[in-house]
């Protein structure tokens, strides 16, 4: 049995491996390049000395502190916004009865087709009207109700077992009672695995803030790493790649430390 | 007995319905449950059992009829209303509380005080030896303990009405003969009263003062147990209780067991004469069988037979030593035959009763 499929097992190691290299490749650049002076940018000498200059160089460069508090204040916004709008709503489509509910969760479903780079100039025009062009609010605007996040949350909420529900409501609790003390604590794994994915999403989204947005106040760090890199600093490889994984490093850290309940929670809230 | 708790309210379901569709999962039902006894409802599964439970609690509207607790008139009253507390089949614990605050849930759901919550917790606890699960969850009990913390929740509520649906069904059979006995103790302890559903006959007749057995969403008969088993109403009353239950057999015009002979057990027809397996003894005379198989149980001996089209179930004490293909005869009491219409199964009035 191991002799007919070890050929496919190596194959199958080789590729992961392969894979797993491509995608590693630029990070492991950076780190190579923003660690050394710019000297060594590309040539690879082992024993180059190591450096912090860049980053220093780099923090200074450019007004990071700020665009930090702005992604912070912009993801925060926009996951308590998509918490508290995507709850009840994926509960009246998991467990409410009402005409046309599926006709109208069918048109929710419809939004996750629509790529919101579609909706740029629409949307522009929108935050125009509103006299929100340049503002933290108009970057968040559009993603606060999330079909993907209704979705997900009532997938659970379907597979919270009807006698809870029934058992709640016999010992006496309103219908946001039994939201909140049963419904929600029980998603628990949906609401960690939701949060990971919208707070790694908008911290790397990067065209409709960069469209929106034109001043230090506002910009994200995405948008302030773009505008640092192309126009400021030419091609000075050493200063980008440090600013670079400034800006990722809070994420990736992130996700380094909660590495095992992130794939948990995936797994258990059914997507993969 | 001393403990001054809450006495039970009757409970009254008039003229009951429910269809979904065209699906009527209850025709008709009419109840009354006394105050501070146990009824089980009892059937086989789709008997529209659970339906009325849940109606009775308020988890589902009937389509027609009214409920009444304690001569209130609930129909159009939710569940928290109604003053019923229920223990759930899968028991219903939820999952990210502990057992404290499970048992909880509900008097806080309601803001009763804060020591008001601690004395009913403290007697319940007594009440069932949980003491040493509170600060567990339910994923860290046993089935066994499960049960008794959905009790405990059902308990302080202190509703005069208890609603149980198959509460025993996950349990294993030694626990479900212990948890019998306690759910029963503790029901006569409180003065509470209790509905009660379940498809095992032993657990109704072991517990209930009133058994309301049920088919296709209509009462088939509603009485006592002792009086279910010595007078069913019907041939699916006979043929559902009783462990094994009584034997039905197909009568020939002549009035004897159609294709075996033997005596005459009633006036024939389309007739079935039923036997309880217990009133059957070996004879002289009696009904022609054949031996299939013999099932040994220690205290007695369950013969499966064959007599003509019928099968016919005996209960002999003792250990028979029976060969299959022994011929036997059958005898039993006269009083101890009963006779039911072939097509609508209802029990036919004989002379002595």
């Amino acid at each position: 049995m191991t002799r007919t499929q070890l050929p496919t097992r190596v194959l199958e190691i080789l590729g992961a491996w392969v894979l797993g290299i491509i995608w590693v490749l630029p990070l492991l650049y950076a780190v190579w390049t923003a660690f050394h002076p710019a000297a060594y940018a590309t040539s690879f000498t082992p024993d180059a000395p190591l450096t912090l200059a860049n980053f220093a160089r780099a923090w200074e460069a450019a007004p990071f502190a700020r665009y930090f508090l702005n992604t912070t204040i912009l993801v925060t916004l926009i996951l308590v916004a998509q918490f508290v709008l995507c709850t009840p709503a994926a509960f009246a489509f998991a467990r409410m009865e009402f005409p046309g509910r599926d006709t109208v969760f069918a048109i929710v479903l419809l939004q996750l087709m629509v790529m919101p780079d579609v909706l740029l100039v629409g949307n522009y025009r929108s935050m125009a009207s509103l006299g929100l062009v340049d503002t933290i609010l108009a970057i968040a605007l559009p993603y606060l109700g999330s079909a993907f996040g209704i979705f997900l949350l009532r997938q659970t909420f379907r597979m919270v077992p009807q006698e809870l529900d029934d058992a709640a409501r016999l010992e006496g609790s309103s219908l946001m009672g039994r939201l909140w003390r049963v419904y929600v604590p029980l998603a628990k794994p949906t609401y960690i695995a939701y949060g990971l994915v919208s707070v790694s999403y908008h911290w790397n989204n990067f065209l409709w803030p960069l469209v929106i947005t034109n001043s230090v106040t506002t910009r994200p760090l995405t948008v302030g790493l773009s505008v640092f890199a192309s126009t400021d600093q030419g091609i000075d490889w050493s200063i980008i790649t440090a600013a670079t994984l400034m800006t990722s490093a809070p994420l990736l850290l992130a996700f380094l430390l909660f590495q095992r309940q992130f794939v948990q929670s995936f797994m258990r809230a059914g997507i993969r | 007995m001393s403990t001054t708790q809450s006495t039970g309210a009757e409970v009254r379901l008039i003229d009951v319905t429910r269809s979904w569709g065209s699906v009527t999962a209850l025709g008709g039902v009419s109840l009354h449950v006394r105050a501070g006894s146990f009824c089980v409802l009892l059937g086989p599964s789709g008997c529209g059992k659970t339906t009325c439970l849940r109606i009775v609690a308020g988890l589902d509207s009937a389509t027609s009829g009214r409920v009444e607790i304690g001569g209130r008139d609930v129909t159009a009253l939710p569940p928290a209303a109604r003053g019923v507390a229920m223990v759930f089949q899968s028991y219903a614990l939820f999952p990210h509380l502990t057992v404290e605050e499970n048992i909880l849930f509900g008097l806080k759901a309601r803001s009763v005080p804060a020591p008001e919550r601690g004395r009913r917790l403290a007697r319940a606890v007594e009440t069932l030896g949980i003491g040493q699960l509170l600060a567990r969850r339910p994923g860290q009990l046993s089935g066994g303990q499960q049960q008794r913390v959905a009790l405990g929740r059902a308990i302080v509520a202190e509703a005069p009405v208890c609603l149980m649906d198959e509460p025993l069904s996950n349990l294993d059979a030694q626990l479900r003969a212990e948890m019998r006995a306690e759910i029963l103790g503790l029901q006569r302890r409180l003065g509470i009263t209790m509905l009660y559903v379940t498809h095992d006959q032993t657990e109704a007749m072991a517990m209930a003062d009133q058994v309301v057995l049920l088919r296709g969403g209509h009462i088939e008969q509603d009485a006592p147990p002792a009086e279910l088993y010595a007078r069913p109403a019907t041939s699916f009353a006979a043929g559902f209780v009783g462990t094994p239950p009584m034997n039905l057999l197909k009568l020939a015009p002549d009035g004897t067991v159609a294709g075996a002979g033997g005596p005459v057990l009633g006036e024939g027809g389309a007739r079935l004469a039923g036997i309880r397996p217990e009133a059957l003894r070996v004879g002289e005379t009696g009904i022609p069988v054949r031996v299939t198989h013999a099932e040994y149980l220690g205290a007695d001996t369950v013969v499966a037979c064959q007599a003509g089209e019928s099968r016919v179930l005996a209960r002999l004490p003792g250990r028979a030593a029976l060969a299959a293909g022994t011929p036997l005869h059958l005898a039993a009491d006269p009083a101890d035959i009963h006779l039911f219409d072939a097509e609508t199964g209802a029990r036919i009035a004989t002379r002595d009763r």
